[in-house]
C-alpha cells in the first residue's frame, strides 16, 4: 500500500455529491478500458489473472470455502459488472452522486488490482522505474494513472466523510 | 489488538463452548490497494472513525494484518464479503 499526493485534485465533494474535473482525452481513456474491464470480470474466477479479484474467506476449511465460493463468486462478478455500467453512464458528466462515485472508484480499483498482479507489483512503497522501450510500459502508465486517479476519488470521499 | 470478548477458560471437551466462540475478520497487507483507500473502505463499512481506521490500516500495512471485525459467523462471512467486493485480501477464523 502507498500514497500519492497531487497539487490539483480532479474530483471535490461539491454539494451532496462530487465535482468531476477530467479533460476529454481523460474520459476517452476511461471508455475505451471499461470494455477491458468488462473482458476481465468475465473470465473465470479461478483465471490466474483475475484471481486477486476472489480471496478465499477460509483459507484453511476447502469445504467451508468451496460454499463461500458458490455463494459469492457470482455476486461479486455481477456487483462489478454493475460498476462498469454505472462508469460508462456518467463518462461525461461533471458532477457525480456518492454512489456514482462509489462505483468509479470500485471499478478503478479492480482494474487496478489486476495490473498490479500483471505488473507483479510486490514491494511497499515502490515507485515503478518508467522505460518506453519495456513492453509493459503501457500497462505500467495506465496503472500510475489509476492509481493518481483513485488516490483522488479517496481523499474527496474521506474529505466529505 | 484484539475485538474479541475476553475469553472464560473452560474444559478443552465443551464442544458447546467451542462453537460459540467468535469469529474474527482478518484484513492482510497487499502491494496494490492505496492506504487511503483502505482507511476510506474501514470507515464505510465498520463505522469506525478516522484514528481508528487509520490504526488498522497502519497495523495491516507494519504488521501485515490486523482483526478488523469479529461476531458470530454469519457476520463475520458478510463482513469479509464487503471488504472482498472492495478488493482487500480478508478472511475469518474462529478466535
Amino acid at each position: 500500500m502507498f500514497g500519492r499526493n497531487r497539487p490539483k485534485p480532479r474530483v471535490l465533494p461539491q454539494g451532496a455529491g462530487y465535482a468531476l474535473k477530467l479533460d476529454e482525452r481523460e474520459r476517452a481513456l476511461i471508455r475505451q478500458i471499461l470494455g477491458d474491464m468488462r473482458a476481465l470480470l468475465m473470465l473465470d474466477a479461478d483465471d490466474l489473472r483475475v484471481r486477486r479479484l476472489y480471496p478465499a474467506a477460509y483459507a484453511d476449511d476447502a469445504e467451508k470455502e468451496d460454499e463461500y465460493r458458490r455463494l459469492t463468486h457470482e455476486e461479486l462478478r455481477s456487483a462489478r459488472l454493475a460498476n462498469v455500467d454505472t462508469v460508462e453512464a456518467s463518462i461525461d458528466a461533471e458532477v457525480l452522486t456518492e454512489e456514482q462515485l462509489t462505483a468509479w472508484m470500485q471499478a478503478i480499483n479492480s482494474l487496478r488490482l489486476v495490473l498490479g498482479t500483471l505488473l507483479d507489483i510486490s514491494d511497499d512503497d515502490q515507485e515503478l522505474a518508467f522505460d518506453p522501450d519495456d513492453p509493459e510500459a503501457r500497462t505500467q502508465a495506465l496503472y500510475g494513472y489509476l492509481g493518481g486517479l483513485l488516490d483522488e476519488i479517496v481523499d474527496a470521499q474521506l474529505e466529505a466523510l | 489488538m484484539s475485538a474479541a470478548p475476553a475469553e472464560v477458560k473452560l474444559p478443552e471437551t465443551d464442544d458447546d463452548q467451542a462453537a460459540d466462540r467468535p469469529w474474527i475478520v482478518i484484513v492482510w497487507n497487499d502491494p496494490i490497494n492505496l492506504m487511503s483507500y483502505v482507511v476510506l473502505v474501514f470507515q464505510k463499512l465498520f463505522g469506525y472513525n478516522r484514528a481508528k481506521a487509520t490504526e488498522l490500516m497502519l497495523d495491516v500495512h507494519h504488521k501485515g494484518r490486523a482483526v478488523v471485525s469479529s461476531g458470530t459467523r454469519e457476520k463475520a462471512e458478510l463482513d469479509v464479503f464487503r471488504l472482498h467486493e472492495h478488493g482487500l485480501w480478508a478472511t475469518m477464523r474462529q478466535d
